[in-house]
Parts: C-alpha cells; sequence; structure tokens
C-alpha cells in the first residue's frame, strides 16, 4: 500500500468516511482478519458475545470533493470487538493538492468579515474552535465503526 | 498509524501516532499531573494553597509559571494563575455550580507570590488556576512521551509533529458545522483555539476572566493561535482576548494569531493558512 504523507492520511480518512456516510456506501471487511477466532466468517457461531462489533479489518473507499475535483482514498481499519480502532491506514489518491498555495496567505494580515463555509465540504484533518469535539473526524471514525458493528 | 481515544482532565484526547502507543505510560503522566494541578480536586496541590501558604508544585511547575510571567506582562497584568478565586466567585466551581456567588473579585496579585524553583508561597490563601496553559502544556508532554511522529488532539489544542502541515478547520463562532479558514499547522507546531462561548453559563459570564477585575473579557469571542508549543498557543489564545495579534507578534516573533470579534470581524497576522472571503 502506497502511504502518502501523514498530514494527507488523516484529511483524506476524514473526507472519505464523511463521503461514505453521506452516500450511504459501505465499508467492506477484508482479509487478512487478525485471528483466525475473530474471523468475520465466524460471526454466526455466537462465539463473540461480549462486544457489538465483528473484529477484523476493514476497508471503505471514497471520493471527496476539493477545490481542485473529485479525489478519492482508500480507507483501512483495525476493530476490536469494542469498537476500538488499533489501526487505521489510508491510501490517499489525491495528488498534489493545494497546501503550498495556501501557505503564507496570511502573512500581511487579514481584516474581513467572517465568511463561513461547511465543514464537511472542506478537506481538513481536524477541527480547531469552541465547541467540545474535534468535529468531523471523530465522526466520520464513528461512521465506519457504525457500518463494522456486527 | 496508531490512534487512541480517551477522556482525561475534563476534555477528550485523540492521538495518531506512528508506533505503538503506551497507554498507560500516557495515562500515568496524565493523571500525575491532574493530581497536581487540578482546581477541581480536593487532594490536589494547588488546593492545598487555599489552606497552606507554602507548596511544592513539582517538575512542571518552572516553566508553566514562567510562561506565565511572559503572559502577565503580555497582557498587563490580565492574566494570571491566580485567577481561580475570581472564577469561583462567578461560578465556575468544582461544584459546577454555575452561579454567581456575588460581585466579581480581581486576583491575587501574582507578583505577591514567592517563587524559588517548583515552590510557591503566599501569605493568603490563593486559588490557583493554570486553565490558559495547562492543556496544552499536558499535550506537549504526551507528544514527548509518545514519540514523532505523532498528533496529539486536546480537543482543539493540538500538538503535530509529523512530516506535512496539519490542515485544521477553524470553527466558526456561531455555527460548529462551519469553518471560518484553514490554518496549516506546521511540523513540529501547534495550534490552540479558545471561545467565550466554549464554557459558558449565564449572561455575560464565561471562563475567560481578567485578573485585574475578575471580569469576563468582552468584545473578543474566539482566538487562535500557532506556535511552537501548544503551551504557547494554549496561553497565547487566551492573551488574544486582552491585547491585539500585533502586540503578541511583538512579544513573540514568529507565531500566528487570528481572532474574531463581536461583530464578527476575523483578523489575523502570521497564520500559515486560508481565511474565506
Amino acid at each position: 500500500m502506497r502511504r502518502t504523507a501523514r498530514t494527507a492520511v488523516l484529511t483524506a480518512a476524514a473526507s472519505a468516511a464523511l463521503f461514505t456516510a453521506a452516500c450511504g456506501s459501505e465499508a467492506e471487511q477484508v482479509d487478512p482478519t487478525p485471528a483466525p477466532s475473530a474471523s468475520p466468517d465466524d460471526t454466526g457461531d455466537g462465539d463473540d458475545t461480549t462486544g457489538s462489533f465483528t473484529p477484523g479489518d476493514y476497508e471503505a473507499t471514497g471520493s471527496y470533493q476539493t477545490p481542485g475535483g473529485t479525489q478519492s482514498v482508500d480507507v483501512e481499519v483495525t476493530l476490536e470487538a469494542d469498537g476500538t480502532i488499533t489501526d487505521l491506514d489510508v491510501e490517499g489518491n489525491a495528488e498534489g493538492g493545494n497546501s503550498e498555495q495556501f501557505q503564507g496567505k496570511f502573512e500581511g494580515g487579514i481584516d474581513a468579515e467572517v465568511v463561513g463555509k461547511k465543514i464537511t465540504e472542506l478537506d481538513v484533518s481536524k477541527v480547531s474552535g469552541s465547541s467540545l469535539t474535534s468535529g468531523g473526524f471523530n465522526d466520520a471514525i464513528a461512521q465506519i465503526t457504525d457500518d463494522a458493528r456486527a | 498509524m496508531h490512534s487512541w481515544v480517551f477522556d482525561a482532565i475534563g476534555t477528550r484526547w485523540r492521538l495518531d501516532a506512528g508506533t505503538d502507543i503506551d497507554r498507560s505510560a500516557v495515562l500515568s503522566l496524565v493523571e500525575g499531573f491532574d493530581r497536581i494541578w487540578s482546581r477541581f480536586r480536593g487532594d490536589s496541590e494547588v488546593t492545598r494553597l487555599r489552606t497552606t501558604g507554602h507548596v511544592d508544585l513539582g517538575e512542571h511547575a518552572p516553566e508553566i509559571f514562567a510562561l506565565y510571567d511572559r503572559l502577565h506582562r503580555l497582557t498587563d497584568g490580565a492574566m494570571s494563575p491566580a485567577i481561580g478565586a475570581s472564577l469561583e466567585r462567578l461560578g465556575y466551581d468544582a461544584d459546577y455550580t454555575l452561579t454567581a456567588h456575588g460581585e466579581a473579585v480581581a486576583a491575587f496579585r501574582w507578583t505577591d507570590a514567592r517563587r524559588e524553583g517548583s515552590t510557591i508561597e503566599v501569605d493568603q490563601p490563593v486559588v490557583v488556576d493554570i486553565g490558559a496553559v495547562g492543556k496544552g502544556y499536558l499535550a506537549d508532554r504526551v507528544a514527548d512521551l509518545v514519540g514523532e511522529p505523532v498528533t496529539v488532539d486536546a480537543s482543539g489544542d493540538i500538538v503535530h509533529r509529523g512530516p506535512q502541515p496539519l490542515r485544521v478547520a477553524m470553527e466558526h463562532p456561531a455555527d460548529p458545522s462551519k469553518a471560518v479558514g484553514v490554518i496549516e499547522v506546521p511540523p513540529g507546531h501547534a495550534v490552540a483555539a479558545s471561545a467565550a462561548n466554549r464554557r459558558i453559563w449565564g449572561e455575560g459570564l464565561h471562563h475567560i476572566l481578567d485578573a485585574r477585575t475578575g471580569r469576563p473579557a468582552s468584545d473578543i469571542v474566539a482566538t487562535w493561535a500557532v506556535a511552537p508549543s501548544a503551551a504557547l498557543a494554549d496561553g497565547l489564545a487566551t492573551a488574544l482576548f486582552f491585547v491585539s495579534p500585533e502586540r503578541v507578534l511583538d512579544e513573540f516573533p514568529g507565531v500566528g494569531c487570528a481572532v474574531i470579534d463581536r461583530s464578527l470581524r476575523i483578523r489575523a497576522i502570521g497564520l500559515p493558512g486560508e481565511v474565506f472571503r
């Protein structure tokens, strides 16, 4: 798997999962699973009585809109039965990006009226501000875990 | 990538690290910090300053107080770690009564405290509250413990030590579904935000108080700061309620600042990123 830089990884994960949720596409479980006993093939045997998730590796592909056009990403997470994400990998397919062109735009100072844009339409990995959550990213991860509920 | 979400010191934390995270070590660090510095705990060391004139506040005290000294000067005394009594008077107390108990009171004059190393000595009861820098400082220490690459997100106070800039949306102070801009946090830097509506419990009552009067700061509703450490970013995000971004940059060259006032006008300087227009 081609690993993009860390920032892009998190950025892509949030956008992908939000898109996944919005469009109703489903996360797919992929092999290999961490242990034979946790295989998705075993979900019907009733062994897994403590958690509400089928543990294992999950993968979802999503696309998202950026000012530069539609981009897509592959998100892979490893879930434990209690819903804990023990590993997260994202292959970002976006090339280039607009990071460089944003750099330094503030240098001369800005004094203007506030203009708000929907956070879900932004290519960001974190939110910082007045609410007490980190915004959409944690929500996005929650969407993936929802898809993985056994 | 290894991710972990946990709740500690009254906030949600998210760690994204390149290697396995030693969770028990992180929790031990956080608990140890809380045990010394929490104004809300009856068994904390700072709580002892309510009844004892001499307390040792441990290994982190010199750096935290040194930063507060700079912030105290920058804001002409508006920022002080002795603000706790003023906060309690207005209802931000251990029981979260969120009811003002009386008129606002100015903070104990911090310059009257005698300090030597990690110890502090005062002639009267003092309620220490390091809320303006504590969470950021602790986020820095958690990042130190985990090792690079790591991103520590303490609900908006974010330490970023990775190979690429981290894109962080600047939450709209009146609409959490919207952003007013995007900050690109450079590797090895941190971003912090503060907002007057973050902890609010009554008309004109919120958690950012002016130590000189004990009253809530006004005019500014949201701030952001980018700095090499989260402790500094956290502190500056509060300082921006009292002094202009330009003055902050005069005192701390190289940091980035943004403020939004009550008329929803935004001023930004030195920040890497974009403000929407």
